[in-house]
């Protein structure tokens, strides 16, 4: 068992990396795996939390325990299904909805204090800096890739970026490469959020990027992680860093997600948004209207159960996206 | 309460009610009025006048046939009227949104403050057997496949359903998503939210290691939790408090107290009415009126001094009929178990029809069911009250009185009605199927106003054959 399974971005990976285990971030999204997930849950739920237990049911043995939060509720719900159907250890963090630091503080302390009796380990100080340091300087490294990204023109792909975030992801800091080559772009730059992109969503970012280039985004499965900065190289740094970091839609008020979104479609010189939503996922269905208020930029909103069934229509919307974003540029929209 | 005529107790439809309705006096009628005001607070009406009104569906259902039945009705349905009067008599009107069961018991421990459950407007549409509310919410960019709930997205924006609030506390964290959605969508509507934590029930098994007893609780209702839960829901009522005093300009906690008792008068009454329900031969009374009786702890709709005399004189209604053994239903009804309430009233008519008796409930409202210790600090007994919420911990631990109860043979099948898309039921449905396999269960997706077909009728006749 070499992987400490986790699922979102408010558990700190440096805590779990202090376990000697490699954290991995549960992010799959696959038909055949949503498909196996869907035997134990209704067609209806999230198809993100269908493919994870598909997943996890075929590498329980690969996983030591996993880490479960109460950030959205299927979310929640999904550890207990792990519960009852493998034997895998799992624990839920409950990560509060509204500006609550007690809670989470709380739940840090309560999550150091489990692994380390889990693992027989002390966390000790300098082991918590050892790994801040080490995951500081990994997402260094992906910051000045994504800058890379962001740049006009742009010269890395998201499709490139993101086979580089799931080595993030999946703790396989080791292949994360030092050299990527130029892929300038002057396609238009258009900036994606929504729900979370998976380790197999590649075709579904290829197919964009043929004919525009995703500059900027807040998925998680992308960026979302690397905007995490440790200040204070310690438990309590810990807290703040990732408590404080860019705001998660589910958070109540979500106001701090708008406003970070916001910052970064301008500093990407995005031109038009892609939200990229998930069957059922109804934090991000819910606000698709508001954004489209708030950002006042076109917006295409691609649903999807993670089958690539309807690519051929995806491919002609993102097309008539194009001449969307072509007109409002000419100020026709 | 002494009831003014007597009837056998049946199920009847709104031609039968309005016939009887005529033997009721004008005098009696009179007497019962909402926030004791006898000019404009009468609320005694047969139910035909609601369907009047709007409230198309009530032409299909079957009610209790009793003046207690009645009355509640009445009163049920007078609740938007109310809520408009209250701010017209300069009451503050709060809505608190998400917890079901604990806030509008601080929000009535300050003078003049009338709390209601906006979210309880879900089942309008169905009363109403219109998709007005649904369709504005769609049209408003709320998703289709959500909870019921999203009807409360269209009342706050066409203004007609309640007045707008004094303050809207919306409660969110453990709790569904879709109305935490919801919740947010209000305030991007620009309504002002005061929002608070609703924390997590992490039970043993959900720790990677067996934790120390002495972290760890147990409620009266069985349920193990972390101490530490006490003091971030204590946090969170000692906000909302401040946010009370702020708005009224009143602090008295002795106020708290006294609401207190109160409640759990109510809740006891409410239990009894359970209790009797569950162990009669027969049915004192219909699993619809019932299901409106354990909903009226939550806030007494609106008038919570009423509502308790009303659940009163309902209470001593079903003792005289369990001690004279007589019922709404046939002797040979087969008791079930329903899990998650239904948006569609019809339903509960429908399951009585096919020959089942609704013998016990998990409405997602387990929380506001339980009795609030009096003996200890105020705000500590509603911590510890809420802690007992149906939705904040598992599901296993949701549903185990049920299973208790299958063990004992009290119960011969489970019916689950689903929200197509609402996060608990996508997930928690399949596992309850798993956890109660003992017994035969039939889950249900709730349709549309007046989207009952044959094919359901169906199923629940299958169910039914299946129990037997």
């Amino acid at each position: 068992m070499e992987l400490i399974g986790y699922t979102c971005s408010y558990i700190p990976v440096e805590i779990l990396s202090a376990t000697g285990l490699k954290p991995y971030r549960l992010l799959h999204g696959e038909i055949t795996l949503s498909q196996q997930g869907e035997q134990h849950l209704r067609v209806d739920a999230c198809p993100l939390i269908k493919s994870n237990l598909g997943f996890i049911l075929k590498n329980q043995k690969n996983f030591a325990c996993i880490i479960g939060s109460t950030g959205c509720d299927m979310a929640r719900r999904w550890i207990e299904i792990v519960k009852s159907t493998t034997n895998i250890p799992v624990y839920i963090f409950n990560n509060p909805r509204t500006d609550n630091f007690e809670i989470y503080s709380a739940e840090i302390d309560e999550l150091v204090s489990e692994l380390e009796q889990f693992f027989h380990r002390r966390f000790d100080k300098s082991l918590i800096q050892k790994e801040c340091e080490k995951w500081e300087g990994i997402r260094q490294r992906l910051i000045a890739i994504d800058g890379r990204r962001r740049a006009n023109p742009s010269a890395i792909s998201t499709t490139t970026f993101h086979k580089i975030m799931n080595f993030y992801h999946q703790g396989r800091l080791e292949e994360i490469p030092y050299q990527i080559p130029d892929e300038i772009s002057y396609k238009p730059r258009i900036f994606l959020l929504g729900s979370p992109v998976s380790y197999e969503s590649a075709p579904f970012i290829e197919l964009i990027e043929q004919r525009l280039r995703i500059c900027g985004d807040f998925n998680c499965g992308l960026s979302r992680g690397i905007h995490i900065k440790i200040l204070e190289k310690s438990i309590e740094g810990l807290k703040k860093a990732y408590f404080y970091q860019p705001g998660c839609i589910f958070k109540r008020p979500n106001i701090g997600y708008y406003e970070w979104v916001e910052k970064e479609i301008k500093a990407t010189k995005s031109t038009g948004i892609i939200a990229f939503v998930l069957d059922y996922c109804d934090n991000f269905d819910f606000e698709i209207h508001r954004m489209e208020k708030r950002f006042s930029l076109p917006i295409l909103k691609l649903k999807s159960d993670f089958s690539f069934q309807n690519m051929s229509q995806m491919k002609i919307r993102i097309d008539a996206f194009i001449d969307v974003l072509a007109s409002y540029r000419g100020g026709i929209v | 309460m002494k009831r003014t005529y007597k009837v056998s107790p049946k199920k009847i439809g709104l031609r039968t009610w309005s016939k009887q309705f005529e033997k009721i006096s004008t005098e009696t009628i009179s007497r019962y009025r909402y926030y004791n005001n006898g000019e404009w607070g009468i609320y005694l009406s047969p139910p035909a006048t609601f369907m009047v009104y709007g409230m198309r569906e009530l032409k299909r259902l079957k009610f209790d046939n009793s003046f207690e039945a009645l009355r509640m009705w009445g009163f049920v349905f007078n609740e938007t009227e109310r809520l408009f009067r209250a701010k017209q008599i300069g009451k503050k009107v709060i809505a608190t949104m998400g917890d079901l069961g604990v806030v509008p018991i601080l929000v009535m421990s300050f003078p003049e403050c009338v709390p209601f459950y906006p979210e309880c407007l879900w089942w309008t549409p169905f009363f109403k057997e219109s998709t007005e509310l649904l369709d504005t919410a769609s049209k408003l960019g709320v998703p289709e496949a959500t909870c019921f709930s999203r009807a409360v997205v269209a009342a706050f924006h066409k203004k007609a359903y309640f007045p707008k609030p004094d303050l809207i506390i919306a409660s969110t964290g453990a709790s569904c998503d879709d109305y935490s959605c919801v919740m947010q969508t209000v305030e991007d509507m620009g309504y002002e939210v005061f929002w608070a934590e609703i924390p997590y029930r992490k039970s043993p098994e959900f720790f990677l290691n067996k934790p120390k007893p002495q972290i760890l609780e147990k409620t009266k209702e069985g349920f193990v939790y972390p101490k530490i839960l006490e003091e971030h829901l204590i946090r969170e009522y000692k906000r909302i408090w401040q946010a009370l005093f702020k708005l009224t300009g009143v602090n008295n906690p002795h106020r708290l107290v006294d609401t207190i008792k109160k409640i759990n008068t109510l809740r006891r009454l409410v239990m009894g009415i359970k209790r009797m329900n569950e162990e009669a031969p027969i049915a004192p009374i219909p699993a619809l009126e019932l299901m409106v009786i354990e909903f009226g702890n939550l806030y007494g709709y609106a008038d919570f001094d009423e509502w308790l005399e009303i659940v009163e004189m309902i209470y001593h209604l079903v003792k005289d009929r369990v001690a004279k053994g007589i019922g709404v239903l046939k002797k040979d009804a087969i008791p079930i178990a329903w899990v998650t309430p239904s948006a569609d009233p019809y339903l509960l008519n429908l399951v009585e029809e096919c020959g089942c008796r609704v013998v016990t409930t998990e409405y997602v409202i387990n929380q506001a069911l339980v009795q609030i210790e009096e003996d200890i600090e105020p705000l500590r007994a509603l911590a510890r009250a809420f802690i007992n919420a149906s939705l904040i911990g598992s599901t296993e631990e949701r549903i185990k009185k049920i299973k208790e109860k299958i063990v004992k043979k009290q119960v011969k099948g489970v019916l689950i009605t689903n929200m197509l898309g609402a996060s608990h039921c996508a997930m928690e449905t399949r596992l309850i199927e798993k956890l109660l396999s003992d017994v035969p269960i039939l889950s249900i997706d709730v349709p549309a106003p007046f989207g009952i077909t044959q094919q359901i009728k169906t199923r629940l006749e299958a169910f039914v054959e299946a129990m037997r």
